[in-house]
Protein backbone atom coordinates (compact mmCIF):
# COMPACT_ATOMS: atom_id res chain seq x y z
CA UNK A 1 0.00 0.00 0.00
CA UNK A 2 1.35 3.40 -0.84
CA UNK A 3 1.26 6.33 1.49
CA UNK A 4 -0.89 8.27 -0.96
CA UNK A 5 -3.60 5.62 -0.83
CA UNK A 6 -3.71 5.73 2.98
CA UNK A 7 -3.53 9.49 3.34
CA UNK A 8 -6.78 11.37 3.83
CA UNK A 9 -5.17 14.74 3.23
CA UNK A 10 -1.79 16.04 2.17
CA UNK A 11 -0.31 19.47 2.13
CA UNK A 12 2.58 21.78 2.82
CA UNK A 13 2.84 23.86 5.97
CA UNK A 14 5.54 26.55 5.99
CA UNK A 15 7.50 24.52 3.47
CA UNK A 16 7.15 21.20 5.31
CA UNK A 17 5.48 18.28 3.57
CA UNK A 18 2.79 16.55 5.58
CA UNK A 19 0.14 13.88 5.24
CA UNK A 20 -2.78 13.05 7.48
CA UNK A 21 -3.58 9.39 7.96
CA UNK A 22 -6.37 7.66 9.89
CA UNK A 23 -5.10 6.80 13.35
CA UNK A 24 -6.12 3.18 12.94
CA UNK A 25 -3.81 2.82 9.95
CA UNK A 26 -0.71 4.40 11.42
CA UNK A 27 1.37 1.23 11.17
CA UNK A 28 0.50 0.79 7.50
CA UNK A 29 1.33 4.45 6.92
CA UNK A 30 4.71 4.16 8.63
CA UNK A 31 5.47 0.98 6.67
CA UNK A 32 4.63 2.79 3.44
CA UNK A 33 6.68 5.84 4.43
CA UNK A 34 9.68 3.66 5.17
CA UNK A 35 9.30 1.98 1.80
CA UNK A 36 9.42 5.44 0.23
CA UNK A 37 12.73 6.14 1.97
CA UNK A 38 11.70 7.91 5.15
CA UNK A 39 13.61 5.57 7.41
CA UNK A 40 15.37 8.05 9.65
CA UNK A 41 13.64 9.09 12.81
CA UNK A 42 13.05 12.71 13.72
CA UNK A 43 10.64 12.81 16.60
CA UNK A 44 7.17 11.87 17.72
CA UNK A 45 5.11 14.35 19.62
CA UNK A 46 1.56 15.31 20.35
CA UNK A 47 -0.43 18.52 20.06
CA UNK A 48 -3.47 19.13 22.20
CA UNK A 49 -6.11 21.01 20.22
CA UNK A 50 -8.45 21.45 23.16
CA UNK A 51 -10.68 24.49 22.89
CA UNK A 52 -9.67 25.72 19.48
CA UNK A 53 -12.06 28.30 18.09
CA UNK A 54 -13.06 25.86 15.41
CA UNK A 55 -14.46 23.44 17.96
CA UNK A 56 -11.20 21.65 18.52
CA UNK A 57 -10.89 20.79 14.89
CA UNK A 58 -7.71 22.18 13.42
CA UNK A 59 -8.18 23.62 9.94
CA UNK A 60 -5.72 21.19 8.36
CA UNK A 61 -7.15 18.00 9.82
CA UNK A 62 -8.23 15.24 7.51
CA UNK A 63 -11.68 14.01 6.73
CA UNK A 64 -12.97 10.67 7.94
CA UNK A 65 -11.64 11.15 11.43
CA UNK A 66 -13.36 11.00 14.78
CA UNK A 67 -16.06 13.60 15.36
CA UNK A 68 -14.00 16.17 17.19
CA UNK A 69 -10.37 15.14 17.38
CA UNK A 70 -8.43 16.62 20.23
CA UNK A 71 -4.99 15.06 20.11
CA UNK A 72 -2.79 15.21 17.07
CA UNK A 73 0.11 12.77 17.00
CA UNK A 74 2.94 14.06 14.83
CA UNK A 75 5.63 11.84 13.32
CA UNK A 76 8.53 13.76 11.80
CA UNK A 77 10.56 11.51 9.50
CA UNK A 78 13.59 12.08 7.37
CA UNK A 79 14.91 10.58 4.16
CA UNK A 80 18.69 10.86 4.36
CA UNK A 81 19.50 9.84 0.80
CA UNK A 82 17.01 12.19 -0.88
CA UNK A 83 17.36 14.89 1.79
CA UNK A 84 13.70 15.46 2.41
CA UNK A 85 11.37 15.34 5.36
CA UNK A 86 7.83 14.17 5.93
CA UNK A 87 5.39 14.84 8.71
CA UNK A 88 2.67 12.28 9.35
CA UNK A 89 -0.32 13.38 11.39
CA UNK A 90 -2.96 11.26 13.05
CA UNK A 91 -5.88 12.61 15.04
CA UNK A 92 -7.29 11.04 18.18
CA UNK A 93 -10.52 11.63 20.10
CA UNK A 94 -10.61 13.31 23.52
CA UNK A 95 -11.71 10.19 25.39
CA UNK A 96 -9.17 7.42 25.88
CA UNK A 97 -6.80 8.30 23.06
CA UNK A 98 -5.05 5.16 21.82
CA UNK A 99 -2.81 4.60 18.83
CA UNK A 100 -0.59 1.74 17.74
CA UNK A 101 3.04 1.89 18.77
CA UNK A 102 5.71 2.17 16.09
CA UNK A 103 8.67 1.43 18.36
CA UNK A 104 9.68 -1.57 16.24
CA UNK A 105 10.10 0.62 13.14
CA UNK A 106 12.23 3.28 14.78
CA UNK A 107 14.40 2.61 17.82
CA UNK A 108 14.08 6.04 19.43
CA UNK A 109 10.28 5.97 19.07
CA UNK A 110 10.32 3.99 22.30
CA UNK A 111 11.24 6.96 24.46
CA UNK A 112 9.25 9.46 22.44
CA UNK A 113 6.09 7.40 22.86
CA UNK A 114 6.73 7.10 26.55
CA UNK A 115 7.16 10.86 26.70
CA UNK A 116 3.85 11.43 24.90
CA UNK A 117 2.13 9.01 27.28
CA UNK A 118 3.72 10.76 30.24
CA UNK A 119 2.91 14.32 29.23
CA UNK A 120 -0.30 13.88 27.20
CA UNK A 121 -1.80 10.60 28.36
CA UNK A 122 -2.01 9.09 24.90
CA UNK A 123 -1.61 5.32 25.05
CA UNK A 124 0.47 3.43 22.52
CA UNK A 125 -0.81 -0.05 21.95
CA UNK A 126 1.93 -2.64 21.72
CA UNK A 127 4.59 -0.55 23.41
CA UNK A 128 6.84 -2.83 25.47
CA UNK A 129 7.05 -0.59 28.51
CA UNK A 130 4.65 2.32 28.50
CA UNK A 131 5.59 3.99 31.76
CA UNK A 132 6.28 7.54 32.80
CA UNK A 133 9.66 8.75 31.65
CA UNK A 134 10.15 12.37 32.67
CA UNK A 135 7.80 12.69 35.62
CA UNK A 136 7.80 10.68 38.85
CA UNK A 137 5.86 7.42 38.84
CA UNK A 138 3.27 8.68 41.29
CA UNK A 139 2.42 11.82 39.36
CA UNK A 140 -1.27 12.39 38.75
CA UNK A 141 -2.33 13.81 35.41
CA UNK A 142 -0.60 14.66 32.18
CA UNK A 143 0.84 18.15 32.35
CA UNK A 144 1.13 19.07 28.67
CA UNK A 145 -2.61 18.74 28.23
CA UNK A 146 -4.08 22.17 27.78
CA UNK A 147 -6.43 21.77 30.75
CA UNK A 148 -3.53 21.16 33.14
CA UNK A 149 -2.72 24.57 34.62
CA UNK A 150 0.74 26.04 34.82
CA UNK A 151 1.77 26.05 38.45
CA UNK A 152 -1.05 23.68 39.32
CA UNK A 153 1.06 21.63 41.65
CA UNK A 154 1.55 22.78 45.23
CA UNK A 155 5.18 23.27 46.26
CA UNK A 156 6.23 22.07 49.68
CA UNK A 157 7.96 24.78 51.63
CA UNK A 158 9.40 24.06 55.01
CA UNK A 159 7.51 26.98 56.49
CA UNK A 160 4.17 28.45 55.72
CA UNK A 161 4.12 31.58 53.66
CA UNK A 162 2.44 33.73 56.29
CA UNK A 163 4.84 32.68 58.96
CA UNK A 164 8.10 33.58 57.33
CA UNK A 165 6.79 36.94 56.20
CA UNK A 166 6.15 38.16 59.72
CA UNK A 167 9.04 39.32 61.84
CA UNK A 168 10.17 36.83 64.48
CA UNK A 169 8.65 37.39 67.88
CA UNK A 170 11.02 38.82 70.47
CA UNK A 171 11.71 36.59 73.41
CA UNK B 1 -2.09 27.37 52.18
CA UNK B 2 -3.11 28.64 55.59
CA UNK B 3 -4.90 25.53 56.76
CA UNK B 4 -2.04 23.36 55.63
CA UNK B 5 -4.05 21.35 53.15
CA UNK B 6 -2.55 20.83 49.76
CA UNK B 7 -4.92 20.69 46.82
CA UNK B 8 -4.52 20.78 43.11
CA UNK B 9 -6.03 23.66 41.23
CA UNK B 10 -7.82 21.21 39.00
CA UNK B 11 -8.34 17.57 39.64
CA UNK B 12 -7.30 15.78 36.48
CA UNK B 13 -9.82 13.43 35.00
CA UNK B 14 -9.46 9.78 35.79
CA UNK B 15 -6.85 8.48 33.46
CA UNK B 16 -6.83 5.20 31.59
CA UNK B 17 -4.77 2.65 33.38
CA UNK B 18 -1.26 2.08 32.16
CA UNK B 19 -1.05 -1.24 30.34
CA UNK B 20 1.68 -2.28 32.74
CA UNK B 21 2.28 -1.35 36.32
CA UNK B 22 4.31 1.80 36.49
CA UNK B 23 7.78 0.43 36.35
CA UNK B 24 10.57 2.92 36.72
CA UNK B 25 11.33 1.49 40.10
CA UNK B 26 14.08 -0.99 39.73
CA UNK B 27 13.75 -4.70 39.95
CA UNK B 28 14.62 -5.74 43.43
CA UNK B 29 13.56 -9.21 42.54
CA UNK B 30 16.03 -11.70 43.99
CA UNK B 31 14.94 -14.32 41.50
CA UNK B 32 16.63 -12.52 38.63
CA UNK B 33 17.29 -14.84 35.72
CA UNK B 34 21.01 -14.59 36.34
CA UNK B 35 20.66 -15.90 39.86
CA UNK B 36 23.21 -14.74 42.36
CA UNK B 37 25.93 -13.98 39.86
CA UNK B 38 24.20 -10.87 38.49
CA UNK B 39 24.75 -7.70 40.45
CA UNK B 40 22.45 -4.77 39.79
CA UNK B 41 23.94 -1.39 40.56
CA UNK B 42 22.79 2.18 40.27
CA UNK B 43 25.17 4.17 38.14
CA UNK B 44 24.27 7.68 39.16
CA UNK B 45 22.18 9.81 39.41
CA UNK B 46 24.79 11.66 41.41
CA UNK B 47 27.87 10.06 39.97
CA UNK B 48 30.25 12.80 38.83
CA UNK B 49 30.74 11.20 35.44
CA UNK B 50 27.08 11.26 34.48
CA UNK B 51 27.13 14.91 33.35
CA UNK B 52 24.24 16.00 35.43
CA UNK B 53 21.76 13.58 36.86
CA UNK B 54 21.63 10.56 34.62
CA UNK B 55 20.88 7.31 36.36
CA UNK B 56 21.76 4.04 34.72
CA UNK B 57 20.64 0.79 36.22
CA UNK B 58 23.34 -1.61 35.24
CA UNK B 59 23.35 -5.39 35.56
CA UNK B 60 26.83 -6.75 36.00
CA UNK B 61 28.13 -10.25 35.57
CA UNK B 62 31.46 -9.84 37.26
CA UNK B 63 32.66 -6.69 35.54
CA UNK B 64 30.82 -7.32 32.29
CA UNK B 65 27.73 -5.25 31.59
CA UNK B 66 24.72 -7.41 30.75
CA UNK B 67 21.94 -4.83 30.83
CA UNK B 68 21.72 -1.05 30.93
CA UNK B 69 18.57 0.86 31.63
CA UNK B 70 18.79 4.63 31.58
CA UNK B 71 16.44 6.38 33.99
CA UNK B 72 15.91 10.02 33.19
CA UNK B 73 13.70 12.86 34.28
CA UNK B 74 15.60 14.20 37.26
CA UNK B 75 16.08 17.57 35.57
CA UNK B 76 12.60 17.84 34.09
CA UNK B 77 11.49 21.44 34.41
CA UNK B 78 8.47 21.53 32.13
CA UNK B 79 10.12 23.84 29.64
CA UNK B 80 7.59 23.05 26.92
CA UNK B 81 4.70 23.82 29.24
CA UNK B 82 6.38 27.05 30.27
CA UNK B 83 6.80 28.02 26.62
CA UNK B 84 3.06 27.66 26.02
CA UNK B 85 2.42 30.32 28.64
CA UNK B 86 4.83 32.83 27.11
CA UNK B 87 4.46 35.10 24.12
CA UNK B 88 6.27 34.17 20.92
CA UNK B 89 9.15 36.56 21.51
CA UNK B 90 9.50 35.54 25.16
CA UNK B 91 10.01 31.86 24.39
CA UNK B 92 13.56 32.68 23.28
CA UNK B 93 14.61 32.92 26.91
CA UNK B 94 13.58 29.35 27.68
CA UNK B 95 15.34 28.02 24.60
CA UNK B 96 18.57 29.25 26.19
CA UNK B 97 18.10 27.23 29.26
CA UNK B 98 17.12 23.66 28.60
CA UNK B 99 20.38 22.79 26.86
CA UNK B 100 22.75 24.98 28.79
CA UNK B 101 25.73 24.07 26.60
CA UNK B 102 24.12 25.09 23.33
CA UNK B 103 21.89 28.08 23.96
CA UNK B 104 22.64 29.64 20.59
CA UNK B 105 21.75 26.52 18.63
CA UNK B 106 18.38 26.36 20.32
CA UNK B 107 17.85 30.09 19.86
CA UNK B 108 18.50 29.57 16.19
CA UNK B 109 16.26 26.54 15.75
CA UNK B 110 13.39 28.35 17.45
CA UNK B 111 14.00 31.55 15.49
CA UNK B 112 14.15 29.64 12.21
CA UNK B 113 10.91 27.83 12.98
CA UNK B 114 9.08 31.07 13.78
CA UNK B 115 10.52 32.85 10.75
CA UNK B 116 9.55 29.92 8.56
CA UNK B 117 5.97 30.08 9.83
CA UNK B 118 5.71 33.84 9.39
CA UNK B 119 7.58 33.72 6.10
CA UNK B 120 10.33 36.27 6.66
CA UNK B 121 14.03 35.97 5.96
CA UNK B 122 16.62 37.78 8.02
CA UNK B 123 19.18 40.09 6.36
CA UNK B 124 22.57 38.68 5.31
CA UNK B 125 24.49 40.34 8.12
CA UNK B 126 22.23 38.73 10.71
CA UNK B 127 22.69 35.36 9.03
CA UNK B 128 26.48 35.71 9.13
CA UNK B 129 26.40 36.77 12.78
CA UNK B 130 24.20 33.79 13.55
CA UNK B 131 26.72 31.49 11.90
CA UNK B 132 29.60 33.05 13.83
CA UNK B 133 27.79 32.73 17.14
CA UNK B 134 26.70 29.18 16.39
CA UNK B 135 30.22 28.06 15.61
CA UNK B 136 31.52 29.79 18.74
CA UNK B 137 28.85 27.95 20.67
CA UNK B 138 29.97 24.69 19.08
CA UNK B 139 33.47 25.40 20.33
CA UNK B 140 32.31 26.16 23.86
CA UNK B 141 30.06 23.08 23.89
CA UNK B 142 32.84 20.80 22.67
CA UNK B 143 35.20 22.37 25.19
CA UNK B 144 32.99 21.26 28.05
CA UNK B 145 32.69 17.82 26.48
CA UNK B 146 36.45 17.47 25.96
CA UNK B 147 37.31 18.82 29.37
CA UNK B 148 34.94 16.66 31.34
CA UNK B 149 35.51 13.53 29.25
CA UNK B 150 39.25 13.96 29.56
CA UNK B 151 38.88 14.47 33.28
CA UNK B 152 36.86 11.29 33.65
CA UNK B 153 39.43 9.28 31.75
CA UNK B 154 42.29 10.48 33.90
CA UNK B 155 43.52 13.49 31.94
CA UNK B 156 42.71 15.98 34.68
CA UNK B 157 44.59 18.85 33.08
CA UNK B 158 42.23 18.76 30.07
CA UNK B 159 39.52 20.42 32.10
CA UNK B 160 41.67 23.43 32.88
CA UNK B 161 42.88 23.83 29.32
CA UNK B 162 39.37 23.57 27.95
CA UNK B 163 37.79 25.90 30.47
CA UNK B 164 40.49 28.43 29.62
CA UNK B 165 39.39 28.51 25.97
CA UNK B 166 35.72 28.29 26.83
CA UNK B 167 36.10 31.41 28.92
CA UNK B 168 37.28 33.28 25.87
CA UNK B 169 34.13 32.24 24.02
CA UNK B 170 32.04 33.37 26.98
CA UNK B 171 33.85 36.71 26.84
CA UNK B 172 32.81 36.98 23.21
CA UNK B 173 29.21 36.18 24.17
CA UNK B 174 29.36 38.90 26.77
CA UNK B 175 30.79 41.41 24.34
CA UNK B 176 28.13 40.89 21.70
CA UNK B 177 25.03 40.27 23.81
CA UNK B 178 25.79 41.34 27.36
CA UNK B 179 25.40 37.84 28.76
CA UNK B 180 27.94 35.11 29.13
CA UNK B 181 25.80 31.99 28.95
CA UNK B 182 22.09 32.52 28.42
CA UNK B 183 22.51 35.08 25.72
CA UNK B 184 19.10 35.05 23.97
CA UNK B 185 21.14 36.60 21.19
CA UNK B 186 19.39 35.03 18.22
CA UNK B 187 15.74 36.01 18.10
CA UNK B 188 12.95 35.59 15.59
CA UNK B 189 13.55 38.32 13.06
CA UNK B 190 17.27 38.75 13.55
CA UNK B 191 19.70 39.13 16.38
CA UNK B 192 19.47 41.22 19.52
CA UNK B 193 22.40 43.53 18.76
CA UNK B 194 24.90 44.26 16.05
CA UNK B 195 28.50 43.17 16.48
CA UNK B 196 30.69 45.85 17.98
CA UNK B 197 34.10 46.61 16.41
CA UNK B 198 35.63 45.29 19.62
CA UNK B 199 33.76 42.00 19.20
CA UNK B 200 35.03 41.59 15.66
CA UNK B 201 38.57 42.26 16.79
CA UNK B 202 38.32 39.89 19.78
CA UNK B 203 36.74 37.21 17.64
CA UNK B 204 39.37 37.56 14.95
CA UNK B 205 42.15 37.24 17.53
CA UNK B 206 40.46 34.21 19.07
CA UNK B 207 40.14 32.46 15.72
CA UNK B 208 43.81 33.08 15.00
CA UNK B 209 44.97 31.74 18.34
CA UNK B 210 42.55 28.89 18.78
CA UNK B 211 44.05 26.30 16.37
CA UNK B 212 47.17 26.32 18.55
CA UNK B 213 45.01 25.31 21.50
CA UNK B 214 43.52 22.45 19.48
CA UNK B 215 47.09 21.29 18.79
CA UNK B 216 47.69 21.34 22.53
CA UNK B 217 44.68 19.13 23.20
CA UNK B 218 45.78 16.74 20.51
CA UNK B 219 49.31 16.64 21.94
CA UNK B 220 47.83 15.66 25.27
CA UNK B 221 45.27 13.12 24.10
CA UNK B 222 45.46 11.93 20.51
CA UNK B 223 48.52 9.73 20.91
CA UNK B 224 48.25 9.30 24.65
CA UNK B 225 48.45 5.51 25.24
CA UNK B 226 46.16 5.57 28.28
CA UNK B 227 43.55 7.63 26.47
CA UNK B 228 43.72 5.38 23.42
CA UNK B 229 43.41 2.24 25.53
CA UNK B 230 40.31 3.64 27.14
CA UNK B 231 38.65 4.76 23.93
CA UNK B 232 39.80 2.68 20.97
CA UNK B 233 37.46 -0.20 20.29
CA UNK B 234 35.29 0.88 23.23
CA UNK B 235 31.63 1.69 22.79
CA UNK B 236 31.39 0.39 19.25
CA UNK B 237 28.31 1.51 17.34
CA UNK B 238 27.93 0.17 13.83
CA UNK B 239 26.64 2.26 10.98
CA UNK B 240 23.38 0.31 10.83
CA UNK B 241 22.81 0.66 14.55
CA UNK B 242 23.55 4.38 14.46
CA UNK B 243 20.97 4.88 11.73
CA UNK B 244 18.42 2.57 13.32
CA UNK B 245 18.77 4.32 16.65
CA UNK B 246 18.32 7.72 15.03
CA UNK B 247 21.68 9.03 16.18
CA UNK B 248 22.73 12.45 14.97
CA UNK B 249 25.75 14.65 15.18
CA UNK B 250 29.16 13.28 16.15
CA UNK B 251 27.54 9.99 17.18
CA UNK B 252 26.37 9.39 13.61
CA UNK B 253 29.45 10.78 11.90
CA UNK B 254 31.71 8.79 14.22
CA UNK B 255 30.04 5.67 12.80
CA UNK B 256 30.82 6.57 9.24
CA UNK B 257 27.63 8.27 8.06
CA UNK B 258 28.28 11.52 6.25
CA UNK B 259 25.29 13.47 7.50
CA UNK B 260 25.55 17.03 8.68
CA UNK B 261 22.59 19.40 8.52
CA UNK B 262 24.92 22.28 7.77
CA UNK B 263 25.85 20.54 4.51
CA UNK B 264 22.79 18.47 3.73
CA UNK B 265 20.00 20.84 4.73
CA UNK B 266 21.78 24.19 4.89
CA UNK B 267 20.25 26.97 6.94
CA UNK B 268 21.30 30.52 7.73
CA UNK B 269 23.69 30.67 4.78
CA UNK B 270 25.94 27.73 5.69
CA UNK B 271 26.11 26.77 2.02
CA UNK B 272 28.29 29.84 1.41
CA UNK B 273 31.16 28.62 3.56
CA UNK B 274 33.84 26.17 2.61
CA UNK B 275 34.22 23.49 5.25
CA UNK B 276 34.38 19.73 5.54
CA UNK B 277 32.18 17.45 7.58
CA UNK B 278 34.12 15.35 10.02
CA UNK B 279 33.47 11.67 9.39
CA UNK B 280 35.25 8.71 10.96
CA UNK B 281 34.50 5.08 10.18
CA UNK B 282 35.66 3.30 13.32
CA UNK B 283 32.44 3.85 15.32
CA UNK B 284 34.17 3.75 18.70
CA UNK B 285 34.77 6.37 21.36
CA UNK B 286 38.07 7.37 19.79
CA UNK B 287 36.37 8.00 16.44
CA UNK B 288 33.85 10.28 18.10
CA UNK B 289 36.72 12.10 19.78
CA UNK B 290 38.40 12.56 16.36
CA UNK B 291 35.14 13.83 14.87
CA UNK B 292 34.75 16.49 17.53
CA UNK B 293 38.36 17.60 17.31
CA UNK B 294 37.97 18.01 13.57
CA UNK B 295 34.74 19.92 14.08
CA UNK B 296 36.63 22.36 16.27
CA UNK B 297 39.09 23.02 13.46
CA UNK B 298 36.31 23.38 10.90
CA UNK B 299 34.44 25.73 13.24
CA UNK B 300 37.41 28.10 13.30
CA UNK B 301 37.56 27.95 9.50
CA UNK B 302 33.89 28.85 9.21
CA UNK B 303 34.20 31.72 11.68
CA UNK B 304 37.23 33.06 9.82
CA UNK B 305 35.36 33.02 6.49
CA UNK B 306 32.28 34.57 8.04
CA UNK B 307 34.35 37.35 9.61
CA UNK B 308 36.14 38.05 6.34
CA UNK B 309 32.95 38.19 4.31
CA UNK B 310 30.71 39.80 6.92
CA UNK B 311 28.25 41.91 4.91
CA UNK B 312 27.11 45.35 5.98
CA UNK B 313 23.53 46.24 6.58
CA UNK B 314 20.79 45.80 9.14
CA UNK B 315 20.71 42.86 11.56
CA UNK B 316 16.94 42.66 11.86
CA UNK B 317 14.07 42.27 9.49
CA UNK B 318 12.34 45.52 8.68
CA UNK B 319 8.95 44.40 9.91
CA UNK B 320 7.26 46.60 12.49
CA UNK B 321 4.69 43.91 13.21
CA UNK B 322 7.43 41.64 14.50
CA UNK B 323 10.19 43.79 15.94
CA UNK B 324 9.97 47.11 17.77
CA UNK B 325 10.88 50.30 15.90
CA UNK B 326 14.16 52.08 16.72
CA UNK B 327 14.02 54.31 19.78
CA UNK B 328 14.45 57.57 17.80
CA UNK B 329 11.30 56.93 15.80
CA UNK B 330 9.16 56.78 18.93
CA UNK B 331 9.64 60.51 19.50
CA UNK B 332 8.38 61.55 16.09
CA UNK B 333 6.14 58.85 14.68
CA UNK B 334 2.70 58.02 16.01
CA UNK B 335 2.66 54.79 14.05
CA UNK B 336 5.94 53.67 15.59
CA UNK B 337 4.47 54.32 19.01
CA UNK B 338 1.44 52.19 18.21
CA UNK B 339 3.59 49.35 16.90
CA UNK B 340 5.77 49.55 19.98
CA UNK B 341 2.75 49.48 22.26
CA UNK B 342 1.15 46.57 20.45
CA UNK B 343 4.33 44.53 20.46
CA UNK B 344 5.03 45.00 24.14
CA UNK B 345 1.47 44.50 25.34
CA UNK B 346 0.25 41.80 23.02
CA UNK B 347 3.13 40.57 20.90
CA UNK B 348 2.77 39.19 17.42
CA UNK B 349 0.81 36.23 16.11
CA UNK B 350 2.18 33.94 13.40
CA UNK B 351 -0.41 32.50 11.02
CA UNK B 352 -2.17 29.25 11.90
CA UNK B 353 -0.02 26.27 11.08
CA UNK B 354 3.08 24.47 12.20
CA UNK B 355 6.72 24.33 11.23
CA UNK B 356 9.84 22.44 12.14
CA UNK B 357 13.37 23.77 11.89
CA UNK B 358 16.48 21.84 12.81
CA UNK B 359 20.07 22.92 13.28
CA UNK B 360 23.27 20.94 13.67
CA UNK B 361 24.23 21.56 17.27
CA UNK B 362 27.28 20.27 19.05
CA UNK B 363 25.28 17.21 20.08
CA UNK B 364 23.39 16.54 16.85
CA UNK B 365 20.09 17.57 15.37
CA UNK B 366 18.49 20.03 17.74
CA UNK B 367 15.18 21.09 16.35
CA UNK B 368 12.14 23.05 17.26
CA UNK B 369 8.60 22.18 16.24
CA UNK B 370 6.06 24.91 16.79
CA UNK B 371 2.33 24.98 16.34
CA UNK B 372 0.48 28.27 16.10
CA UNK B 373 -3.26 28.63 16.55
CA UNK B 374 -3.11 32.23 15.43
CA UNK B 375 -2.85 33.74 18.89
CA UNK B 376 0.04 35.60 20.49
CA UNK B 377 1.16 32.53 22.43
CA UNK B 378 2.31 29.23 20.95
CA UNK B 379 -0.11 26.32 21.01
CA UNK B 380 2.80 23.90 21.26
CA UNK B 381 6.57 24.17 21.32
CA UNK B 382 8.43 20.89 21.05
CA UNK B 383 12.19 20.72 21.30
CA UNK B 384 13.69 17.83 19.39
CA UNK B 385 16.67 17.11 21.55
CA UNK B 386 19.66 15.30 20.12
CA UNK B 387 20.78 14.26 23.60
CA UNK B 388 17.44 12.57 24.29
CA UNK B 389 17.75 10.39 21.20
CA UNK B 390 21.49 9.79 21.39
CA UNK B 391 21.26 8.61 24.98
CA UNK B 392 19.17 5.64 23.87
CA UNK B 393 22.19 4.04 22.25
CA UNK B 394 23.89 3.62 25.63
CA UNK B 395 22.73 0.04 26.05
CA UNK B 396 23.74 -0.94 22.52
CA UNK B 397 27.25 0.36 23.09
CA UNK B 398 27.78 -0.79 26.64
CA UNK B 399 26.54 -4.39 26.42
CA UNK B 400 29.32 -6.89 26.76
CA UNK B 401 31.83 -4.27 27.80
CA UNK B 402 33.39 -3.55 31.15
CA UNK B 403 31.69 -1.32 33.67
CA UNK B 404 34.64 1.07 33.55
CA UNK B 405 34.02 1.58 29.83
CA UNK B 406 30.66 3.06 30.67
CA UNK B 407 32.49 6.23 31.68
CA UNK B 408 34.01 6.63 28.25
CA UNK B 409 30.72 5.77 26.56
CA UNK B 410 28.64 8.26 28.52
CA UNK B 411 31.36 10.82 27.96
CA UNK B 412 31.38 10.49 24.19
CA UNK B 413 27.60 10.46 23.89
CA UNK B 414 27.86 14.00 25.25
CA UNK B 415 24.28 14.09 26.45
CA UNK B 416 23.26 17.22 28.30
CA UNK B 417 20.75 16.13 30.89
CA UNK B 418 18.97 19.46 30.91
CA UNK B 419 18.20 18.87 27.24
CA UNK B 420 17.24 15.22 27.76
CA UNK B 421 14.73 16.03 30.48
CA UNK B 422 13.65 19.49 29.32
Amino acid sequence: MTLASIATETGVSAGDQWVTVPAAQIREAITAARAEGYDFFGFITCVDHLGRDDGGRPPYSGAGEAESPRFEIVYQLRDLSRRRQLRIRAFLPPQDPVIDSVHDFYGPANWDEREVWDLFGVRFQGHPELTRILLPDDWVGHPLRRDFPVGGDPVDFSQEHEEWQTAPRRA
Amino acid sequence: MADGTKTRLSEPAAEPASPQPSGMTISRDPAHEGGDTILTINFGPHHPSTHGVLRLVVDLDGEVVTRVKPVIGYLHTGIEKTAEALRWQQVVTVTDRHDYLSPLFNNLSYALAVEKLIGVEVPPRAQALRVIMNELCRISSHMIWLGTSGLEMGAISMLWYCLRERDKVLDLNEEISGFRMHTSYIRPGGVSADATPRFLEMCSRFVDEYPKSIDEYEDLLSENPIFKLRTQGIGYLSQEDALRLGQTGPMLRGSGVDWDLRKNAPYSGYEKYDFETAVEDAGDCYARYRVRIKELREATRIIRQALDTLPDGPVNVDDRKMLPPPREELDTSMEALIHHFKLFTEGYSPPVGDSYAAVESGHGENGCYIVSDGTHKPRRVKFRSASFVNLQSTERMALGGMVADMIAIIGTIDAVMGDVDR
